[in-house]
């Protein structure tokens, strides 16, 4: 009876993350939870920070520094170095989880520096706009033509590498970059109805910012810092690659790969199995952010 | 035609050659996450060569969608059914290669908004062109002057010059030619008008229908006009359809139709119609409550809910479409009686 | 047709070629981004000499080496000028630069300007090459994807691309010189041939590395292409008119869709500029190729200031060069700007 007609053109579906997950759990599965472009990274960013993190506490894992010399170049799976050793004899499990650690934290420090600092410039100057924007804008315009790769460089280099280096380091990158993000927001907020009211009621800059304009900017917020945290964490192993960041013997995913250059050819998995945890890393946080940004539907 | 009331049947005002486009229990539905929405409940018309014929209804009645489905550009979750025959060749079931070569050829469409129907980085010229080109075999040189001579046609001033200006520089009626002219360049036996003076000013739509109605003598084309103003339907149209719901609930020649009202419906559509005549501060009669949720079919009359003249069996039963009178169509289990409307 | 010139009768010919010039918009967007560029470029080259001499270290005591003598570090600091007050020595480059001097390298003498020129020209082509490569890749998939959304190429590519901006270019590249260079040797780990000495050789050497440039992009501007592509086909009504005109969805996506989107599509890329620069300083240090971004960190390094701001400068002036190439392209792609003056 209904034939289904080829009587249409090829119009496109729409393209949305909207939730396409398990059947039958309608209603009795939040929304966001069903969509396995947020479930799926999630979960497995989720796992990696609890091992990273809490595994070390609850379980006595191999120490990242110190194995022993006897032991060097231990295949994947040996009793009791699941991922083997390496040209020391550290643990590369427990070194690939401790430099997990470094790796989260100057991926969340950089993120909420360049929130709270970033953020909180770019919506001040685009709120008050006049000439003190106009600088801002000026300002941000000089880190972002150019010079915050040689600020980075010349930093990292200068000061020693470190982690709190590194992490002020890139900072540089995502202050100005938070501050572009918020004053683009800001602007498209500070004429809309609800806050020119709010401003005629006589009340505060201040209460309208927190009150009016972040809740309304903060998905934007969060999934340009999920964005930016994968770039984060990518720039950081430069970093450490170059020899610029974490210095060895401590762990960090970017020292492991530049010091298992040497041995390619002989043991791939010292450069490979950090650089999969880094692919997997960056890619879970890209598809979170990418996800969650289609599903509040801001660009 | 037989005066029996046959349900369903094409109507056709005039005896003749076979006509022209021939509709017949079309049905469309669309699949959502939610629901199908049954967007037209099986209408059947047909237009005949060179005839105006307009279709009126309220937004959501279905009307835009019947067109988008004569020319065949549905979004891919609508699901088609009937019959819809042009010149006699079937078009439901066509595959999308076939249907692009009678696509502006055979069938061409007007739409609504002229700002925004026309590539904004293209010459307007380009854009007629290319219409050209896609079906004629011609080369770039006489499409270019077909093009000139189509703009000539829909009288824009100085169309050599035109051809190469941007839509941006032409203000909305002069855009809306250019878009007639688009829609002609092939020579299409029937022209479809979408609404197609709704976001003009009344000058500009008089003079853009008097063009079409001169266009139409000229080239004898078919003007299938879709609106909601029945204004428009009594000054151009030959044949008049009002859909409600995703069906249609009357049908009539012009004439007739609007000095002998039958549907509850169409009369509370003309009460609505402002008029000069109306004394001032008077509340307009509008037609209480909304459409139908279009993803349920309802039992009884779909208009029932807000019709003025409703019974109790308007609620149990719907109307079919009956050929009451010769030429002359509604569904209606009680409407007006000749000439006294309640 | 376009009115925005006013023809008048000209008193000299010299007076009213000049003033139509004046007038015309492409100059004037031209030279109001030249001024106001100047003041960033101060600011940047400020920014980085602060940065420079605020550090620890010098250019004496990391050229020199942990063996010299402090006779012979008090020596070099004095023939270079680094015992002199920032601002002296910040106003002598400053005062060099606006005569067009650049001043000589601090390890080897080498004019900057000089250096400068023979590096500059291996990381451009290795950034050309690799937005060939970008270019010639993402907007045919893009198309193909936009013209069978949800379908397997596009499916595939939004994965694929998905990785390739998540993979650490370094990582890329060692993944890569293994496939190719070590097991394989179709091109060269390390080293560089330029034009000069044979174009084959040269393409060798360069491809890879411009390969690990351009895939990151590929990934980006596909998928970007690809949504404002999409964006269009569903939501544009010239796209219906176009279908109306009964063009098949191919031709409707490369005539007309296409065409609004290469203006997204250039200002997306002037501003990963930064983002590229960044990378490329990476990719030349892994493969050892003679180019600025490697320069660059030896300088840092050495603290060599003249290089460093010199090459500052340069890629300062690049982004104001790329940001006004995009401005220009706006109005040259979008014909609504074009006449905004002649209505």
């Amino acid at each position: 009876m209904s034939v289904p007609a080829d009587l249409i053109t090829t119009a496109p579906v729409p393209d949305t993350a909207a939730p396409f997950g398990p059947f039958g759990t309608a209603g009795r599965v939040p929304g966001w939870a069903r969509s396995l472009e947020i479930v799926i990274p999630g979960a497995i960013l989720a796992a990696l920070l609890f091992f990273c993190f809490i595994w070390p506490l609850v379980y006595p894992v191999p120490k990242p520094i110190g194995g022993s010399l006897l032991t060097p170049h231990l295949p994947l799976w040996s009793p009791g170095h699941i991922l083997g050793t390496d040209i020391v004899g550290d643990d590369v499990m427990s070194r690939i989880l401790y430099g997990g650690r470094v790796s989260f934290e100057v991926a969340a420090a950089v993120q909420v520096i360049g929130l709270v600092i970033g953020g909180s410039l770019g919506m001040a100057a685009a709120y008050r706009g006049g000439w003190v924007e106009a600088v801002l804008m000026r300002i941000l315009d000089v880190f972002l033509a150019f010079p915050s790769l040689v600020l980075v460089l010349a930093i990292a280099d200068g000061l020693g590498p470190s982690e709190t280096h590194v992490i002020w380091a890139l900072s540089f990158f995502s202050i100005p970059a938070f501050a572009r993000v918020a004053r683009a927001a800001t602007l498209r907020l500070r004429d809309q109805p609800f806050v020119v009211a709010s401003r005629l009621s006589g009340s505060r800059p201040l209460t309208i910012m927190f009150r009016h304009l972040v809740p309304n900017m903060w998905p934007q917020l969060l999934t340009f810092s999920l964005l930016g945290a994968s770039l984060t964490i990518i720039l950081e192993g430069a970093l450490d690659f170059l020899g610029y960041g974490i210095p060895p013997p401590a762990a960090s995913w970017g020292n492991m790969i530049a010091s298992g250059q040497q041995l390619i050819s002989v043991y791939p998995s010292f450069v490979v199995v950090p650089s999969v945890f880094l692919l997997v890393t960056a890619i879970c946080l890209n598809v979170l952010g990418d996800g969650l940004r289609a599903r509040w539907g801001t660009r | 035609m037989a005066a029996a009331a046959a349900e369903g049947a094409p109507a056709s005002v005039q005896l003749g050659p076979s006509p022209l486009l021939e509709v017949s229990d079309l049905r469309v539905t669309f699949r959502t996450r939610a629901a199908s929405i049954h967007a037209v409940q099986g209408i059947s018309f047909s237009v005949e060569p060179g005839q105006t014929l307009a279709i009126i209804g309220e937004s959501g009645s279905g009307k835009t969608v019947s067109a988008q489905a004569v020319m065949g550009i549905l979004p891919r979750t609508a699901t088609v059914s009937g019959s819809i025959r042009f010149k006699g060749d079937e078009l439901v079931g066509r595959s999308e290669h076939e249907l692009r070569d009678y696509r502006g050829r055979n069938v061409a469409m007007v739409f609504q908004n002229p700002e925004r129907s026309l590539n904004p980085t293209m010459r307007i010229g380009t854009q007629i062109a290319e219409a050209i080109l896609s079906h004629l075999k011609v080369d770039r040189k006489e499409a270019h002057e077909r093009a000139v001579e189509l703009l000539r046609m829909v009288r824009l001033q100085a169309p050599e010059r035109r051809f190469y200006e941007y839509p941006h520089q032409l203000s909305g009626g002069m855009r809306q030619r250019v878009m007639i002219a688009i829609a002609l360049a092939c020579g299409p036996a029937l022209l479809i008008a979408d609404e197609a003076t709704t976001a003009l000013d009344v000058t500009t739509q008089a003079q853009i229908m008097d063009l079409l109605m001169d266009l139409q003598q000229q080239t004898g084309t078919a003007l299938l006009m879709i609106s909601h103003d029945l204004g428009l339907a009594a000054s151009y149209a030959e044949e008049v359809i009002v859909m409600y719901a995703g069906k249609v609930v009357e049908q009539a020649p012009t004439k007739e139709l609007f000095a002998d009202v039958r549907m509850p419906y169409t009369q509370a559509l003309l009460d609505a119609i402002p008029r000069i005549e109306t004394e001032p501060h008077v509340l307009l009669p509008v037609i209480g409550g909304r459409p139908p949720d279009l993803a349920v079919i309802p039992s009884g009359c779909s208009f029932a809910p807000r019709c003025p003249a409703v019974q109790d069996d308007c609620r149990e039963q719907a109307p079919p479409l009956r050929q009451h009178e010769p030429g002359r169509w509604w569904a209606c289990w009680h409407p007006y009686r000749k000439g006294a409307p309640e | 047709m376009n009115t925005s010139v006013t023809v008048q009768p000209a008193r000299w010919a010299g007076g009213a070629r000049a003033r139509r010039l004046a007038r015309s918009p492409v100059l004037r967007l031209a030279g109001r981004r030249i001024l106001t560029a100047i003041p960033v470029l101060w600011g940047v080259t400020l920014l980085t000499f602060i940065t420079l001499s605020a550090l620890p270290g010098d250019a004496a005591s990391a050229l020199l080496g942990i063996n010299a003598t402090p006779a012979e570090l008090r020596a070099f600091r004095i023939k270079l000028h680094l015992n002199e007050p920032f601002w002296v020595r910040y106003g002598h480059w400053l005062g060099g630069a606006l005569t067009g001097n650049l001043g000589t390298s601090f390890s080897g003498g080498q004019s900057v300007a000089s250096t400068i020129g023979q590096r500059l020209p291996v990381t451009l082509e290795l950034v050309i090459y690799a937005m060939v490569i970008t270019m010639v890749v993402s907007v045919p998939l893009a198309v193909l994807c936009a013209r069978r959304p949800r379908g397997i190429i596009d499916r595939l590519s939004m994965v694929l691309s998905m990785a390739s901006i998540s993979i650490a270019p370094y990582v890329l590249a060692l993944l890569l010189v293994i496939v190719f260079a070590v097991d394989t040797s179709i091109f060269p780990a390390i080293g560089y041939q330029s034009i000069g000495a044979g174009l084959a050789g040269n393409l060798r050497d360069v491809t890879l590395p411009s390969i690990i440039l351009a895939l990151p992009l590929i990934g980006f501007y596909t998928r970007f292409l690809r949504g404002d592509l999409l964006e269009q086909m569903q939501s544009e009504d010239y796209i219906v008119t176009a279908r109306a005109k009964g063009l098949s969805d191919w031709q409707i996506l490369t005539r007309h869709a296409l065409r609004n989107s290469f203006i997204g599509l250039m200002t997306v890329i002037g501003l990963n500029l930064a983002t590229l620069i960044g990378v490329t300083v990476i990719v030349e240090q892994i493969f050892s190729l003679p180019g600025i971004g490697y320069e660059l960190l030896q300088s840092i390094s050495n603290r060599n200031v003249p290089v460093v701001e010199g090459i500052v400068l340069v890629f300062g002036a690049a982004v104001v060069l790329a940001n006004l190439v995009t401005d220009l392209l706006y109005s040259v792609l979008d014909p609504r700007i074009r006449h905004v003056r002649s209505r």
